[in-house]
């Protein structure tokens, strides 16, 4: 019922916990993940991009730290 | 890096600006010239574009959330499995954002997108955070979020702050349910847990300063409304919701005196969480004060939808309730913290007593309430946690609906409690006191069995059985400490006499004589009526026997100093329980297959009576052997019995209630039926236990076997031995009333073939009766022997039973005695006398009695002919006397009885036995009061026998025609009498075993 009632909260929902259950650390990311996907970005190719900059990001905030 | 404009024409705008918000958002980085974040894009833009990757599999991602599916299931966090397909499966079915179709590429896609994100990072944190989590968000999320959607849609932080709140709001409520305080501390620990519960989990960012801040706290922590005065409620203005207020004005238009009081306003929730907290019993709290015990309902509480005096009056109800909670948390209270101020009034002779714990029965009573208020309070937190979920509606009334039956039965405990307890005037005996209470409790069942509350009666059957067995313990725990260590033998008889009264009477009069015995008051008979535990009186004798056997039993094997059987039979007891259970719930589901409908609450009922009374049995045995086992097994019986409740609660529910008034009937029936059978065969078991070691252990039949070898002669030779020793004396003219001589003689004749038995035996001789002395008969009167009997034994063969015993053992020796003179007497002595004298004579009167010698020598020999043929006579009569009474009355009676001691079910039963046995030999041997007549003739055949013997020996100068004839008439009469009254008695038939006798002495006659 909720399903049809309300498909953007649904979805909401959904990408939430499917988020939350896998731990796959998107939060505000999340609808421009969706917005992607729905435009045929291959989304393994998306989650390789994600993690890189992640790990990136990380080096440079320690590499930041180090010299802070 | 040159900057590249959108890779190929279809690319949009918008697509160039999501992978420019992705960056910003993944990589943190605002600036768009900084060359880390032209890097980034380009990065991710290459790899969009030229990837190496296949394009989304549906069914391969499918496959992925089925196998993540079974992890979850094989981790068995099946609550998460469950949320994961049914989250995967609405997602799928559900549109997405510019795709209105359902199952898309983009769905998998974004599927795909997830697992490979949460596939990488680290698995193990995958496994473990993720799940801790899930389970709890997931309800609220259902319910909170999906209520507040529109609002709050994409903001993802603020979306937890709810949970937490109401989990540590959840925590903090609780605390007060189990804390007297009523929870005035709830508002200063929510902070610090939310803090806490914030930073366990990195991903939920709860920001303290946002401005909400302070009415979320507002909204989320109970109003202090015990401290400050009422602010005003957010409510609406509808006539319902402000009741209070319009009856206020009403009153204040219409009476012009009308002053408001001052009011506490508080909300409704408020008032049914003090109910709840109430009838938990705690005790300080705000709309109910306690004061001298008291519960009373504050004056000047209100709330807004209903007028004060409404509210009061509900309230008031509450509060009596809450008065009965309390009277009876006391009661346990004092019964646990054994403080003895009312519980063992000190009547005098009891110091001994006041240093015990409160007696069992209210140990008992004591332990079922509490047992009711344990899951009286479980159904109160049950219901104060809808109240914290806000699951439901609650209100006052309908808390009050709900608790209908349990307050209905709190007040039902009460009354027990007031007409059992309370009212027992303090200095009460405790058996009077325990046996009171069972009956009010019997009594309760009986009624509201008619009422038809069943579960009251599931509870109150409980107690009785508890309280019975208990009883049963304390009855015997009065013996034990007074009776045994003064006398053991005394032990088995004080108890012997009183249930022969068959009565519940006879605790009393233990009570009583244990009182006399001590103070020498006797106060028994008053309180007597009081004391009948009514539904106990068929199996009482059965319990009794039980407990005595196993308190016998007790002592014996502490003489032992066996303290490994104690266990042993505890385990054995135990199964003994098991397989009680067994036959209950076999009985149970027969009673099921033939009338379900009636029968089921009754089997209920039964099967509950009877667990508990099997539990009482087992204690009360327990008891009697080990007190501290006691408290363990009672733990554990209790246990099993609480699953029992369980396994059979579903029989309870589909019960029809027409059928409760059949049980009323039943009841009696389902006890005889149901738990009787039980007690008997724990009875059986005990004293068949019981008869083992006595038989076994302490020698029961050797000792049997020697009062028959010793008293009743059958060891003949070693007795020969003895009497002929002091038979030769006697014929001497000897003294032989030496009572050291005696037992001498006794030793010697003892040792040499029962050593053991030698150092018991001891023969006493008295002089009696010096007039009858004058008779040989009765010249052995006063021997008496006697045999010390080692202590368990001397239960059965009492100092009475050795009266008996030396009775018989008297006219043994007397008939011993008339044979062995008889026997003894030689025929050349009686000729050789008779030459004597003649010879004498001869020589005197040898001239002038010349002519008279032939005619004077005929009357000699005639005599001794005469003599000779009375001595047979005699010899007859006095042997077949002796064969009657040595084979046909000592020797198969002995075998009857020891035939029976064999087949004896209890010490009691033995006892009896016993007794019934030597009032048979004391009966067949002639020697009760109404036969005497029979047994004088007897004795005075004896005695002519013993006459005759003497003058035989004097010689027969000393006997005259005259007296020989006397002899031969007395003997005649004596033996015409004999015949006579025997034969009529055989003729009769009531007395089939003379009819040996008879029959011989009646060929003594015929020779005549």
């Amino acid at each position: 019922v909720a399903v049809a009632a309300n498909p953007n909260a649904v979805r909401e929902t959904m990408d939430r916990m499917l988020n939350k259950l896998c731990n796959a650390g998107l939060d505000m990311e999340t609808p421009i993940c969706v917005r992607l996907c729905e435009q045929e970005i291959n989304p393994e190719a998306l989650s390789s991009v994600i993690k890189e900059l992640r790990k990136a990001t990380e080096a440079l905030k320690a590499a930041e730290n180090m010299t802070s | 890096m040159a900057r590249h404009g959108p890779p190929w024409s279809r690319v949009d705008a918008q697509q160039e600006r999501d992978v420019r918000e992705l960056v910003r958002g993944v990589a943190g980085l605002q600036d768009e010239a900084d060359p880390n974040f032209q890097l980034a894009l380009n990065f991710a833009w290459s790899n969009f574009r030229f990837h190496r990757f296949l394009d989304v599999n549906s069914h391969k991602i499918e496959k992925t959330i089925e196998g993540i599916y079974e992890k979850f299931v094989i981790h068995s966090d099946l609550s998460k499995a469950a949320s994961w397909k049914r989250l995967t499966e609405e997602f799928l079915n559900a549109p997405l954002p510019s795709i209105k179709e359902i199952k898309t590429d983009a769905h998998y896609s974004i599927l795909s997108l997830l697992l490979c994100l949460s596939d990488s990072p680290s698995n193990s944190s995958y496994v473990e955070t993720p799940r801790n989590k899930e389970v709890e968000k997931k309800d609220d999320f259902d319910w909170g979020k999906y209520l507040m959607e529109g609002e709050e849609m994409d903001i993802g932080p603020y979306m937890d702050t709810p949970n937490w709140s109401e989990e540590s709001e959840e925590e903090n409520d609780q605390q007060p349910l189990s804390r007297e305080d009523s929870g005035i501390q709830v508002d200063r620990t929510p902070l610090e847990e939310q803090d806490q519960n914030r930073k366990l989990d990195p991903c939920i960012s709860w920001k303290a300063d946002e401005p909400d801040d302070r009415s979320w706290l507002e909204h989320h922590v109970v109003h202090q409304y015990w401290t400050a005065r009422p602010s005003q409620f957010p409510h609406s203005l509808h006539l319902h919701s402000n009741l209070a207020a319009v009856w206020d004005q009403h009153l204040y238009s219409s009476d012009p005196l009308y002053v408001p009081d001052d009011r506490v306003l508080v909300t409704e929730t408020q008032v049914i969480r003090e109910t709840l907290w109430l009838l938990s019993g705690v005790k300080k709290l705000f709309i109910f004060q306690l004061i001298d015990g008291k519960v009373t309902v504050r004056n000047n509480i209100i709330v807004t939808h209903l007028t004060h005096s409404c509210l009061r009056s509900v309230l008031e109800q509450i509060a009596a309730y809450g008065q009965v909670v309390f009277r009876l948390q006391e009661f346990i209270d004092e019964v646990m913290g054994h403080s003895s101020e009312s519980m063992l009034p000190g009547s005098g002779s009891v110091p001994k007593k006041s240093t015990e714990a409160p007696f069992r029965t209210y140990q008992a009573f004591m332990w079922a309430l509490y047992k009711y208020f344990i899951s009286f309070k479980e159904e109160l937190a049950e219901i104060e946690k809808c109240i914290i979920n806000n699951d439901t509606t609650i209100t006052l009334a309908i808390v009050v609906d709900k608790l209908a039956p349990r307050l209905s039965q709190l007040k039902v405990l009460h009354k027990v409690f007031s007409t059992g307890v309370a009212e027992v005037p303090p200095d009460t005996r405790n058996v009077v006191r325990a046996s009171h209470l069972l009956n009010t409790l019997y009594k309760a069942i009986l009624e509201y069995d008619n009422v038809g509350e069943a579960s009251e009666q599931t509870t109150v059957d409980e107690w009785i059985v508890h309280g019975h067995l208990w009883d049963g313990a304390r009855e015997f725990i009065i013996q034990r400490n007074k009776n045994v260590p003064v006398n053991h033998r005394d032990f088995w008889y004080a108890t012997y006499t009183l249930y022969s009264v068959s009565e519940k009477t006879e605790n009393e009069e233990k009570m009583s004589d244990n009182a006399s015995a001590s103070s020498g008051s006797d106060q028994g008979p008053s309180s007597r009526q009081h004391t009948m535990v009514s539904f106990l009186k068929p199996v009482l004798k059965q319990i009794i026997m039980a407990g005595k056997s196993m308190q016998l039993l007790k002592n014996l094997q502490c003489a032992e100093s066996t303290t490994c059987q104690a266990g042993a039979r505890d385990a054995e007891r135990k199964s003994l329980y098991t397989l009680f259970l067994e036959s209950v719930q076999s009985r149970l589901r027969h009673g099921e297959d033939s009338t379900p409908q009636v029968l089921t609450e009754q089997q209920a009922t039964k099967e509950n009576l009877m667990k508990m009374q099997s539990i009482a049995e087992s204690h009360l045995e327990l008891d009697d052997v080990h007190d501290p086992l006691l408290a363990i097994n009672f733990a554990r019986m209790y246990l099993e019995q609480s699953d029992f409740h369980e396994k059979f609660a579903g029989g309870d529910v589909c019960v029809d209630r027409s059928s409760e008034s059949v049980t009323c009937q039943t009841f009696e029936l389902t006890l005889r039926s149901c738990l009787y059978p039980h007690i008997d065969k724990q009875y059986l078991d005990c004293c068949g236990n019981l008869m083992q070691t006595l038989k076994k252990d302490y020698r029961l039949v050797e000792y049997l076997q020697a009062m028959r070898n010793f008293f009743l002669m059958e060891g003949g030779d070693t007795m020969y031995d003895f009497y002929t020793s002091i038979f030769d004396k006697i014929r001497e003219k000897e003294t032989w009333q030496n009572v050291s001589f005696l037992n001498v003689q006794l030793q010697e004749a003892v040792g040499q073939r029962y050593p053991e038995d030698s150092s018991r035996l001891s023969i006493s001789f008295e002089n009696v009766d010096t007039a009858k002395k004058k008779l040989p008969v009765h010249i052995l009167d006063g021997l008496t022997l006697s045999y010390k009997v080692p202590w368990p034994v001397d239960i059965v063969i009492s100092l009475e039973c050795q009266k008996i015993y030396n009775q018989v053992f008297l006219l043994l020796l007397q008939i011993k005695w008339a044979k062995y003179s008889l026997d003894v007497l030689l025929f050349g002595e009686l000729v050789s006398t008779a030459e004597k004298p003649r010879l004498k004579e001869g020589l005197i009167h040898e001239q002038d009695t010349v002519a008279q010698f032939g005619p004077q020598k005929e009357p000699v020999r005639q005599q001794i002919h005469r003599m000779f043929l009375l001595r047979v006579k005699l010899m007859h009569f006095v042997n077949s006397l002796h064969n009657y009474i040595m084979t046909r009355i000592l020797h198969s009676t002995g075998l009857e009885f020891q035939h029976q001691v064999e087949e004896a079910k209890d010490l009691d039963q033995l006892i009896k036995i016993h007794y019934r046995y030597l009032s048979t030999i004391h009966d067949r041997c002639l020697l009760r009061e109404k036969v005497s007549f029979v047994k004088e003739a007897i004795m005075k055949v004896l005695n002519l026998a013993l006459m005759f013997a003497d003058g035989w020996q004097a010689g027969l100068g000393t006997w005259r025609m005259e007296s020989i004839e006397k002899m031969e008439s007395d003997f005649k009469n004596c033996h015409m009498f004999l015949v006579t009254i025997l034969n009529k008695a055989v003729c009769r038939g009531s007395f089939p075993h003379l009819e040996s006798l008879a029959l011989s002495l009646m060929a003594g006659m015929e020779q005549s």
